[in-house]
């Protein structure tokens, strides 16, 4: 195509501008972000219309981190369990079962398993998108007068938003099973399964579990919407869409990070 | 060379540019363009790679808004046309794209009736019925539930150009319908162009460097040059053109290159 021979004019720009530059860049993507989220939003009323694509997103959201997710929680409750108890072991071992409940249950599981999204679907969702406007499949779309938001984006954005939640309710009930694996085994911990989830269930309450999902609803957004941005705006062939899904899975997971942290703070400062 | 157009059914419309202008990064690549196609008319827009032909397009579908200058179609601005909800719109433009643009998760049939599905107005029997008609047309009955990745390059290329046939567009406009074809592919697709000016009458714009296939389809020729249509005329005009781009491209041509 014509503009992809049209080059720059080339300039060195001094630190102080390309500083300015990096800093119009970032504004601009969370500018292009917050406008997709809004047009997806908008199109979530025809949900219900594509349910079909919607269905497809979600087989895919599942196929792509179920048996993984269970793996990584697995260990990293029995993780938590080994660590802990190490540390607790001349203290108090009682205090296990309220340990990994609340790590997962509120952190672990959330961050995770957004992380396992945004990692694997998101990643996948970048690379597809990046590769459909590269080859001009986007504007094929918008000259047949249909909405890439709506075909493409919202599909995604359902998905991932309804499925994190229950992915990280998978993950705290498989986490925490994990540490009981270790609790039942290890002949150094003297406390037994039963007095492990006992404890659990004295110490996390439904609003930790609420905490946890809410997580799971502001995650599952920004794992669709960032890399569905990325994907949108992807230039330059093939190197573009490599460049397009790092850079995807990289913004991800900085804004989950930095929305867990509001999370967070926003939730003590109610309590 | 040109297709005769006396007996054409005058299903298309016409298309008129005036002193349309569209930079990139400062640069700019159409500088007045002006243009202006004839209802059923099958134009074809010949220029060096880089000169703008495809930006062109991209700015008479709507992909792009120019800088400056009006659009019109079938004597509507183009901008009041394309805020036109598509089931208000009055006639249909449709895009062939360079590298046929299908969508790779979805079969030959899906793509072609794909605009028709999203529209819901017509019953699953008569889009399947326009699905299958079309096809014929591009004679690739039989390829319905294929992906685009099991087809060849040409094969893509017409069940691009069966997507487009499927809306019944007044306009079609091709970006470089043949780049990357060989010579008898390249001649297939120049048949089925000539054949949907023959049945159909809609007016087509193609956008090519291969100035043999321009002359062997179309009634004008439009040359564009940095951005400016330095000359438009008939094929057989063309020939005696002393514009020193045309000449270049006839002797290229003359060449075989």
């Amino acid at each position: 195509m014509a503009v992809e021979a049209i080059g720059r004019v080339p300039r060195s720009p001094g630190p102080l501008g390309r500083l300015g530059a990096r800093i119009l860049d970032v504004l601009q993507v969370l500018g292009e972000a917050a406008s997709l989220f809004m047009a997806a939003a908008r199109a979530t009323a025809f949900a219900p219309i594509d349910r079909q694509r919607v269905i497809v997103q979600l087989a895919r959201v599942g196929t792509d981190t179920l048996p993984i997710g269970a793996l990584l929680s697995v260990f990293v409750g029995m993780v938590l369990v080994v660590q802990a108890a190490d540390q607790l072991r001349d203290v108090n071992e009682s205090v296990l079962g309220p340990i990994v409940g609340l790590a997962m249950t509120k952190e672990l599981g959330p961050v995770m398993m957004a992380f396992l999204l945004a990692g694997r679907t998101g990643s996948a969702m970048a690379a597809e998108l990046g590769s459909m406007t590269v080859y001009d499949e986007i504007n094929a779309l918008r000259t047949m007068d249909i909405d890439p938001v709506r075909f493409l984006v919202m599909p995604r954005f359902v998905a991932a938003t309804l499925s994190l939640p229950l992915l990280i309710l998978y993950s705290d009930f498989i986490g925490v099973w994990g540490g009981a694996l270790v609790v039942a085994l290890d002949p150094a911990i003297k406390l037994t399964v039963n007095e492990y989830f006992a404890r659990m269930l004295e110490w996390v309450h439904l609003s930790d579990i609420i905490i946890g999902l809410v997580k799971g609803v502001v995650f599952g957004m920004i794992a669709s919407i960032v890399p569905c941005t990325f994907g949108l705006r992807t230039r330059g062939g093939t190197e573009g869409i490599a460049t397009a899904t790092t850079a995807a899975v990289v913004w991800s997971f900085i804004l989950i990070l930095v929305f867990d942290f509001m999370i967070v703070r926003g939730s003590f400062a109610t309590a | 060379m040109g297709a005769g157009s006396r007996e054409t059914p005058r299903r298309g419309v016409a298309v008129e540019l005036q002193g349309v202008r569209r930079s990139y990064n400062g640069f700019e690549v159409l500088r007045g363009v002006d243009l202006t196609v004839k209802a059923g008319e099958l134009l074809a827009i010949v220029g060096q790679s880089g000169t703008g032909k495809s930006v062109l397009l991209r700015q008479i579908i709507g992909l792009e808004r120019p800088d400056a200058g009006r659009i019109a179609v079938g004597g509507l601005e183009l901008p009041r046309y394309l805020a036109m909800p598509p089931d208000e719109k009055p006639f249909r433009i449709a895009m062939v794209f360079q590298n046929a643009a299908l969508l790779g998760s979805l079969t030959v049939a899906e793509n072609v009736s794909l605009r028709l599905r999203e529209q819901q107005r017509l019953p699953a029997a008569e889009i399947e019925e326009i699905t299958r008609r079309v096809l014929d047309d591009v004679e690739l009955e039989g390829t319905e539930d294929k992906l685009p990745s099991d087809l060849s390059g040409g094969m893509r290329k017409r069940v691009a150009i069966a997507r487009a046939l499927a809306i019944e567009p007044e306009v079609i406009l091709y970006d470089e319908p043949t780049a990357d074809l060989d010579p008898i592919l390249t001649l297939q697709i120049a048949e089925l162009i000539k054949r949907i000016r023959a049945s159909r009458g809609s007016t087509q714009m193609i956008v090519t460097h291969n100035l043999p296939l321009a002359r062997a389809i179309a009634d004008e020729i439009a040359v564009l040059d940095r951005g400016r249509i330095v000359e438009c005329s008939t094929p057989a005009e063309l020939v005696q053109s002393s514009q020193p781009l045309t000449r270049e491209f006839l002797r290229a041509a003359a060449l075989g290159t």
